[in-house]
């Protein structure tokens, strides 16, 4: 789509707003439309010079700019946006329903009564299938979900005790719980590790026990609008697997490069991890249809591991 | 000197004129009409102005914009465009703060182009009081209602068609399937299509990340069946399919014995085993040995037999490498 087309697209959605809120500022327009802050106020800039021709009195629209707030009038035919698009309108209720079968989430109830008046409002375009969509699955949130939300809103310090799968490791942490959010069907915590001195996200459901710790913490700015999980650092281990096609769902669950495929369903794949641990725990699992191409110490964990795990049955 | 300014007048501000001008115009405007009026369009190159105008409205159409061809007149003399209002504007719809600032956690996709996220952007136009933006929960959408496979399904199923599409299966398979689809399900923000694969006469679940190809409509679908449940077909790979014979117990390291109870269906402590170690007691299911090889060292599996014969094998080999 071409950069005219999305700055119209999002003129369009976004005069109304303005218009229902007078004197917003420029800075929540782009949290809420995208684009910079500078981009917005080109387009605003642009809106200036609208209008309806011949442009008499009153058929410009008046775009009113005062440090860094905007206000805009005389342009009455703005005053509702479009309509939703076929598409707009089911992507944003198939992801409602998604996002509503998350265990645990607080607006759940809120975002359940939204999407019965898109339904009602917008029959048009989603027609009368939406009782066909059901939702699968019977997952309970974690138990500490509830301990640490209140902890990241009051700043409280928490003490967990946690396994990493990463590490394949349980330790006791002392943290400042930031931002919880939810991502895959797990919900996880970004919080400062007192520890090892650096941020650290944690899976809630690996959460053995939680409890509020002594004191409180100043946000450290670790909340992030777009949920990351993973981002690859310099030196992290290549890992390289090539997989029997029964084992073809690795690539697809995490999320693997798939380097090439063979015509019997076979593939070869390539992760990049911060930790070997959880990789010989997996490899293990998949009981010899993964063979390790790569890195030759993954291999040599795994069958030490295998070794270990035989004399527990001597 | 006009012509030149207008001439280099910005795309988007045009596009922009042109819908101002078709929505507050009470009768359609012939493009005659709509160049007279518009500088942009009123070049001395007819051919190009009249390009310029065509663009545009496809622009605007494709982004959703209802610009119609009408007849002018009761005698039909001529055609003209207009823009019904009532085509245009999004219908009033009332959400409280908590409404809207529940529909905000849609939103945490940073993909400019987002189908869901321009819908969203829409709707919140009214919503007043309420804390829009970040703050509320954080959830990850998943990238299967970005793409457009997920709405070319929901379309079929709402003209009652059939769909054929190119999908891959988990273990690489590809193939081209054919399906009267029955329902949609959702599984840990993922998207499934469940209905009858016309090929095999079965009811299957296809995932929509794994169509490789349009989605494209075919002959009228098959009709879903009476008490259909579709979230019935979708299962994840720790769950029992079915009950199958005694259940397995296996001792594991006690430091990671929680979290391991955790990781298999309808599996639970049932006490202290030997030193350092626990017994958990679960279900015989499928995936169970892959759970205990899963666990490496910290398990041994002691019943059933032939579990335990099982692992012990599965080790042997990758000892062995």
């Amino acid at each position: 789509m071409s950069r005219a087309v999305q700055r119209v697209r999002r003129l369009l959605a976004m005069v109304p707003f303005i218009i229902q809120h007078p004197g917003v500022p420029i800075g929540e327009l782009a949290e809420l439309f995208g684009g910079s802050e500078d981009e917005i106020a080109s387009d605003l800039n642009l809106l200036f010079l609208t209008g309806i021709p011949p442009y008499g009195p009153g058929e410009l629209i008046d775009v009113d700019i005062e440090e860094d707030r905007v206000w805009i009038s005389m342009a009455d035919y703005f005053s509702r946006p479009l309509r939703l698009t076929r598409n707009e309108a089911v992507a944003l209720y198939l992801r409602g329903k998604a996002v509503l079968g998350t265990p645990g989430l607080q607006e759940a109830p809120a975002l359940a009564a939204a999407l019965e008046k898109i339904e009602t409002a917008l029959g048009d375009e989603l027609g009368d299938v939406a009782e066909r969509v059901e939702t699968a699955g019977t997952a309970t949130p974690p138990e500490s979900l509830d301990l640490l939300r209140t902890a990241a809103a009051a700043r409280r310090r928490v003490q967990i005790e946690y396994y990493s799968a990463a590490r394949d490791d349980v330790s006791v942490r002392t943290v400042d719980p930031e931002q919880i959010f939810s991502a895959s069907g797990f919900w996880y915590v970004v919080a400062w590790d007192e520890g090892v001195e650096d941020t650290r996200t944690f899976r809630l459901d690996r959460i053995r026990d939680a409890r509020l710790a002594e004191g409180s913490f100043t946000p450290r700015g670790l909340a992030d609008p777009h949920v990351r999980l993973y981002e690859p650092a310099a030196g992290d281990p290549h890992v390289r697997l090539r997989l029997h096609p029964e084992a073809g769902w690795v690539a697809e669950y995490y999320e693997a490069k798939v380097r090439s495929r063979s015509d019997d369903g076979s593939m070869e794949i390539e992760l990049s991890v911060t930790q070997l641990a959880w990789v010989v725990k997996l490899v293990l699992r998949l009981r010899g249809r993964a063979q390790v191409l790569e890195p030759d110490e993954l291999r040599r964990r795994v069958r030490e591991e295998a070794v270990a795990g035989l004399a527990n049955y001597r | 000197m006009r012509g030149v300014l207008c001439a280099a007048m910005h795309k988007v501000e045009r596009q922009l004129q042109l819908v101002a001008l078709l929505l507050d115009s009470p009768d359609p405007l012939t493009y005659e009409q709509v160049r007279e009026r518009f500088p942009a369009y009123d070049q001395d190159d007819d051919e190009s102005a009249k390009r310029m105008f065509e663009r545009d409205k496809d622009d605007l159409r494709a982004m959703g914009v209802p610009i119609e061809l009408v007849a002018v007149d009761a005698w039909e003399s001529a055609e003209g465009y207009a823009i019904s209002a009532d085509r245009y504007y999004l219908p009033n719809i009332e959400f409280t703060p908590e409404e809207a600032s529940a529909l905000m956690v849609l939103a945490a996709t940073p993909d400019e182009d987002d189908a869901a996220v321009q819908g969203l952007r829409k709707l919140i136009y009214g919503a007043q009081d309420g804390p829009l933006g970040l703050g509320g929960s954080l959830v990850a959408a998943g990238p299967d209602t970005a793409g457009g496979a997920l709405a070319a399904v929901w379309a079929a199923m709402r003209r009652g068609r059939s769909i054929g599409f190119g999908y891959r299966t988990s273990s690489g398979k590809a193939s081209r399937r054919s399906v009267d689809p029955f329902a949609l399900v959702t599984r840990s923000l993922r998207w499934y299509v469940v209905g009858r694969d016309r090929d095999h006469d079965e009811i299957r679940a296809f995932r929509i990340s794994r169509v490789t190809s349009p989605v494209e409509e075919g002959p009228e679908a098959l009709a879903r069946p009476e008490e259909f449940h579709a979230a019935d077909h979708v299962t994840g790979p720790w769950e029992r399919s079915e009950d199958d014979g005694p259940g397995a117990r296996v001792a594991v390291d006690e430091r990671v014995a929680w979290w391991a109870a955790r990781t298999l269906y309808d599996a639970e402590i049932v006490g202290p085993h030997d030193a350092g170690r626990v017994l958990i007691g679960a279900p015989m299911q499928p995936g169970v040995l892959e759970w205990v090889l899963s666990l490496g060292s910290e398990a041994e599996a002691l019943e059933p037999e032939a579990l335990r014969a099982q692992v012990i094998e599965v080790l042997e080999g990758m000892a062995d490498v």
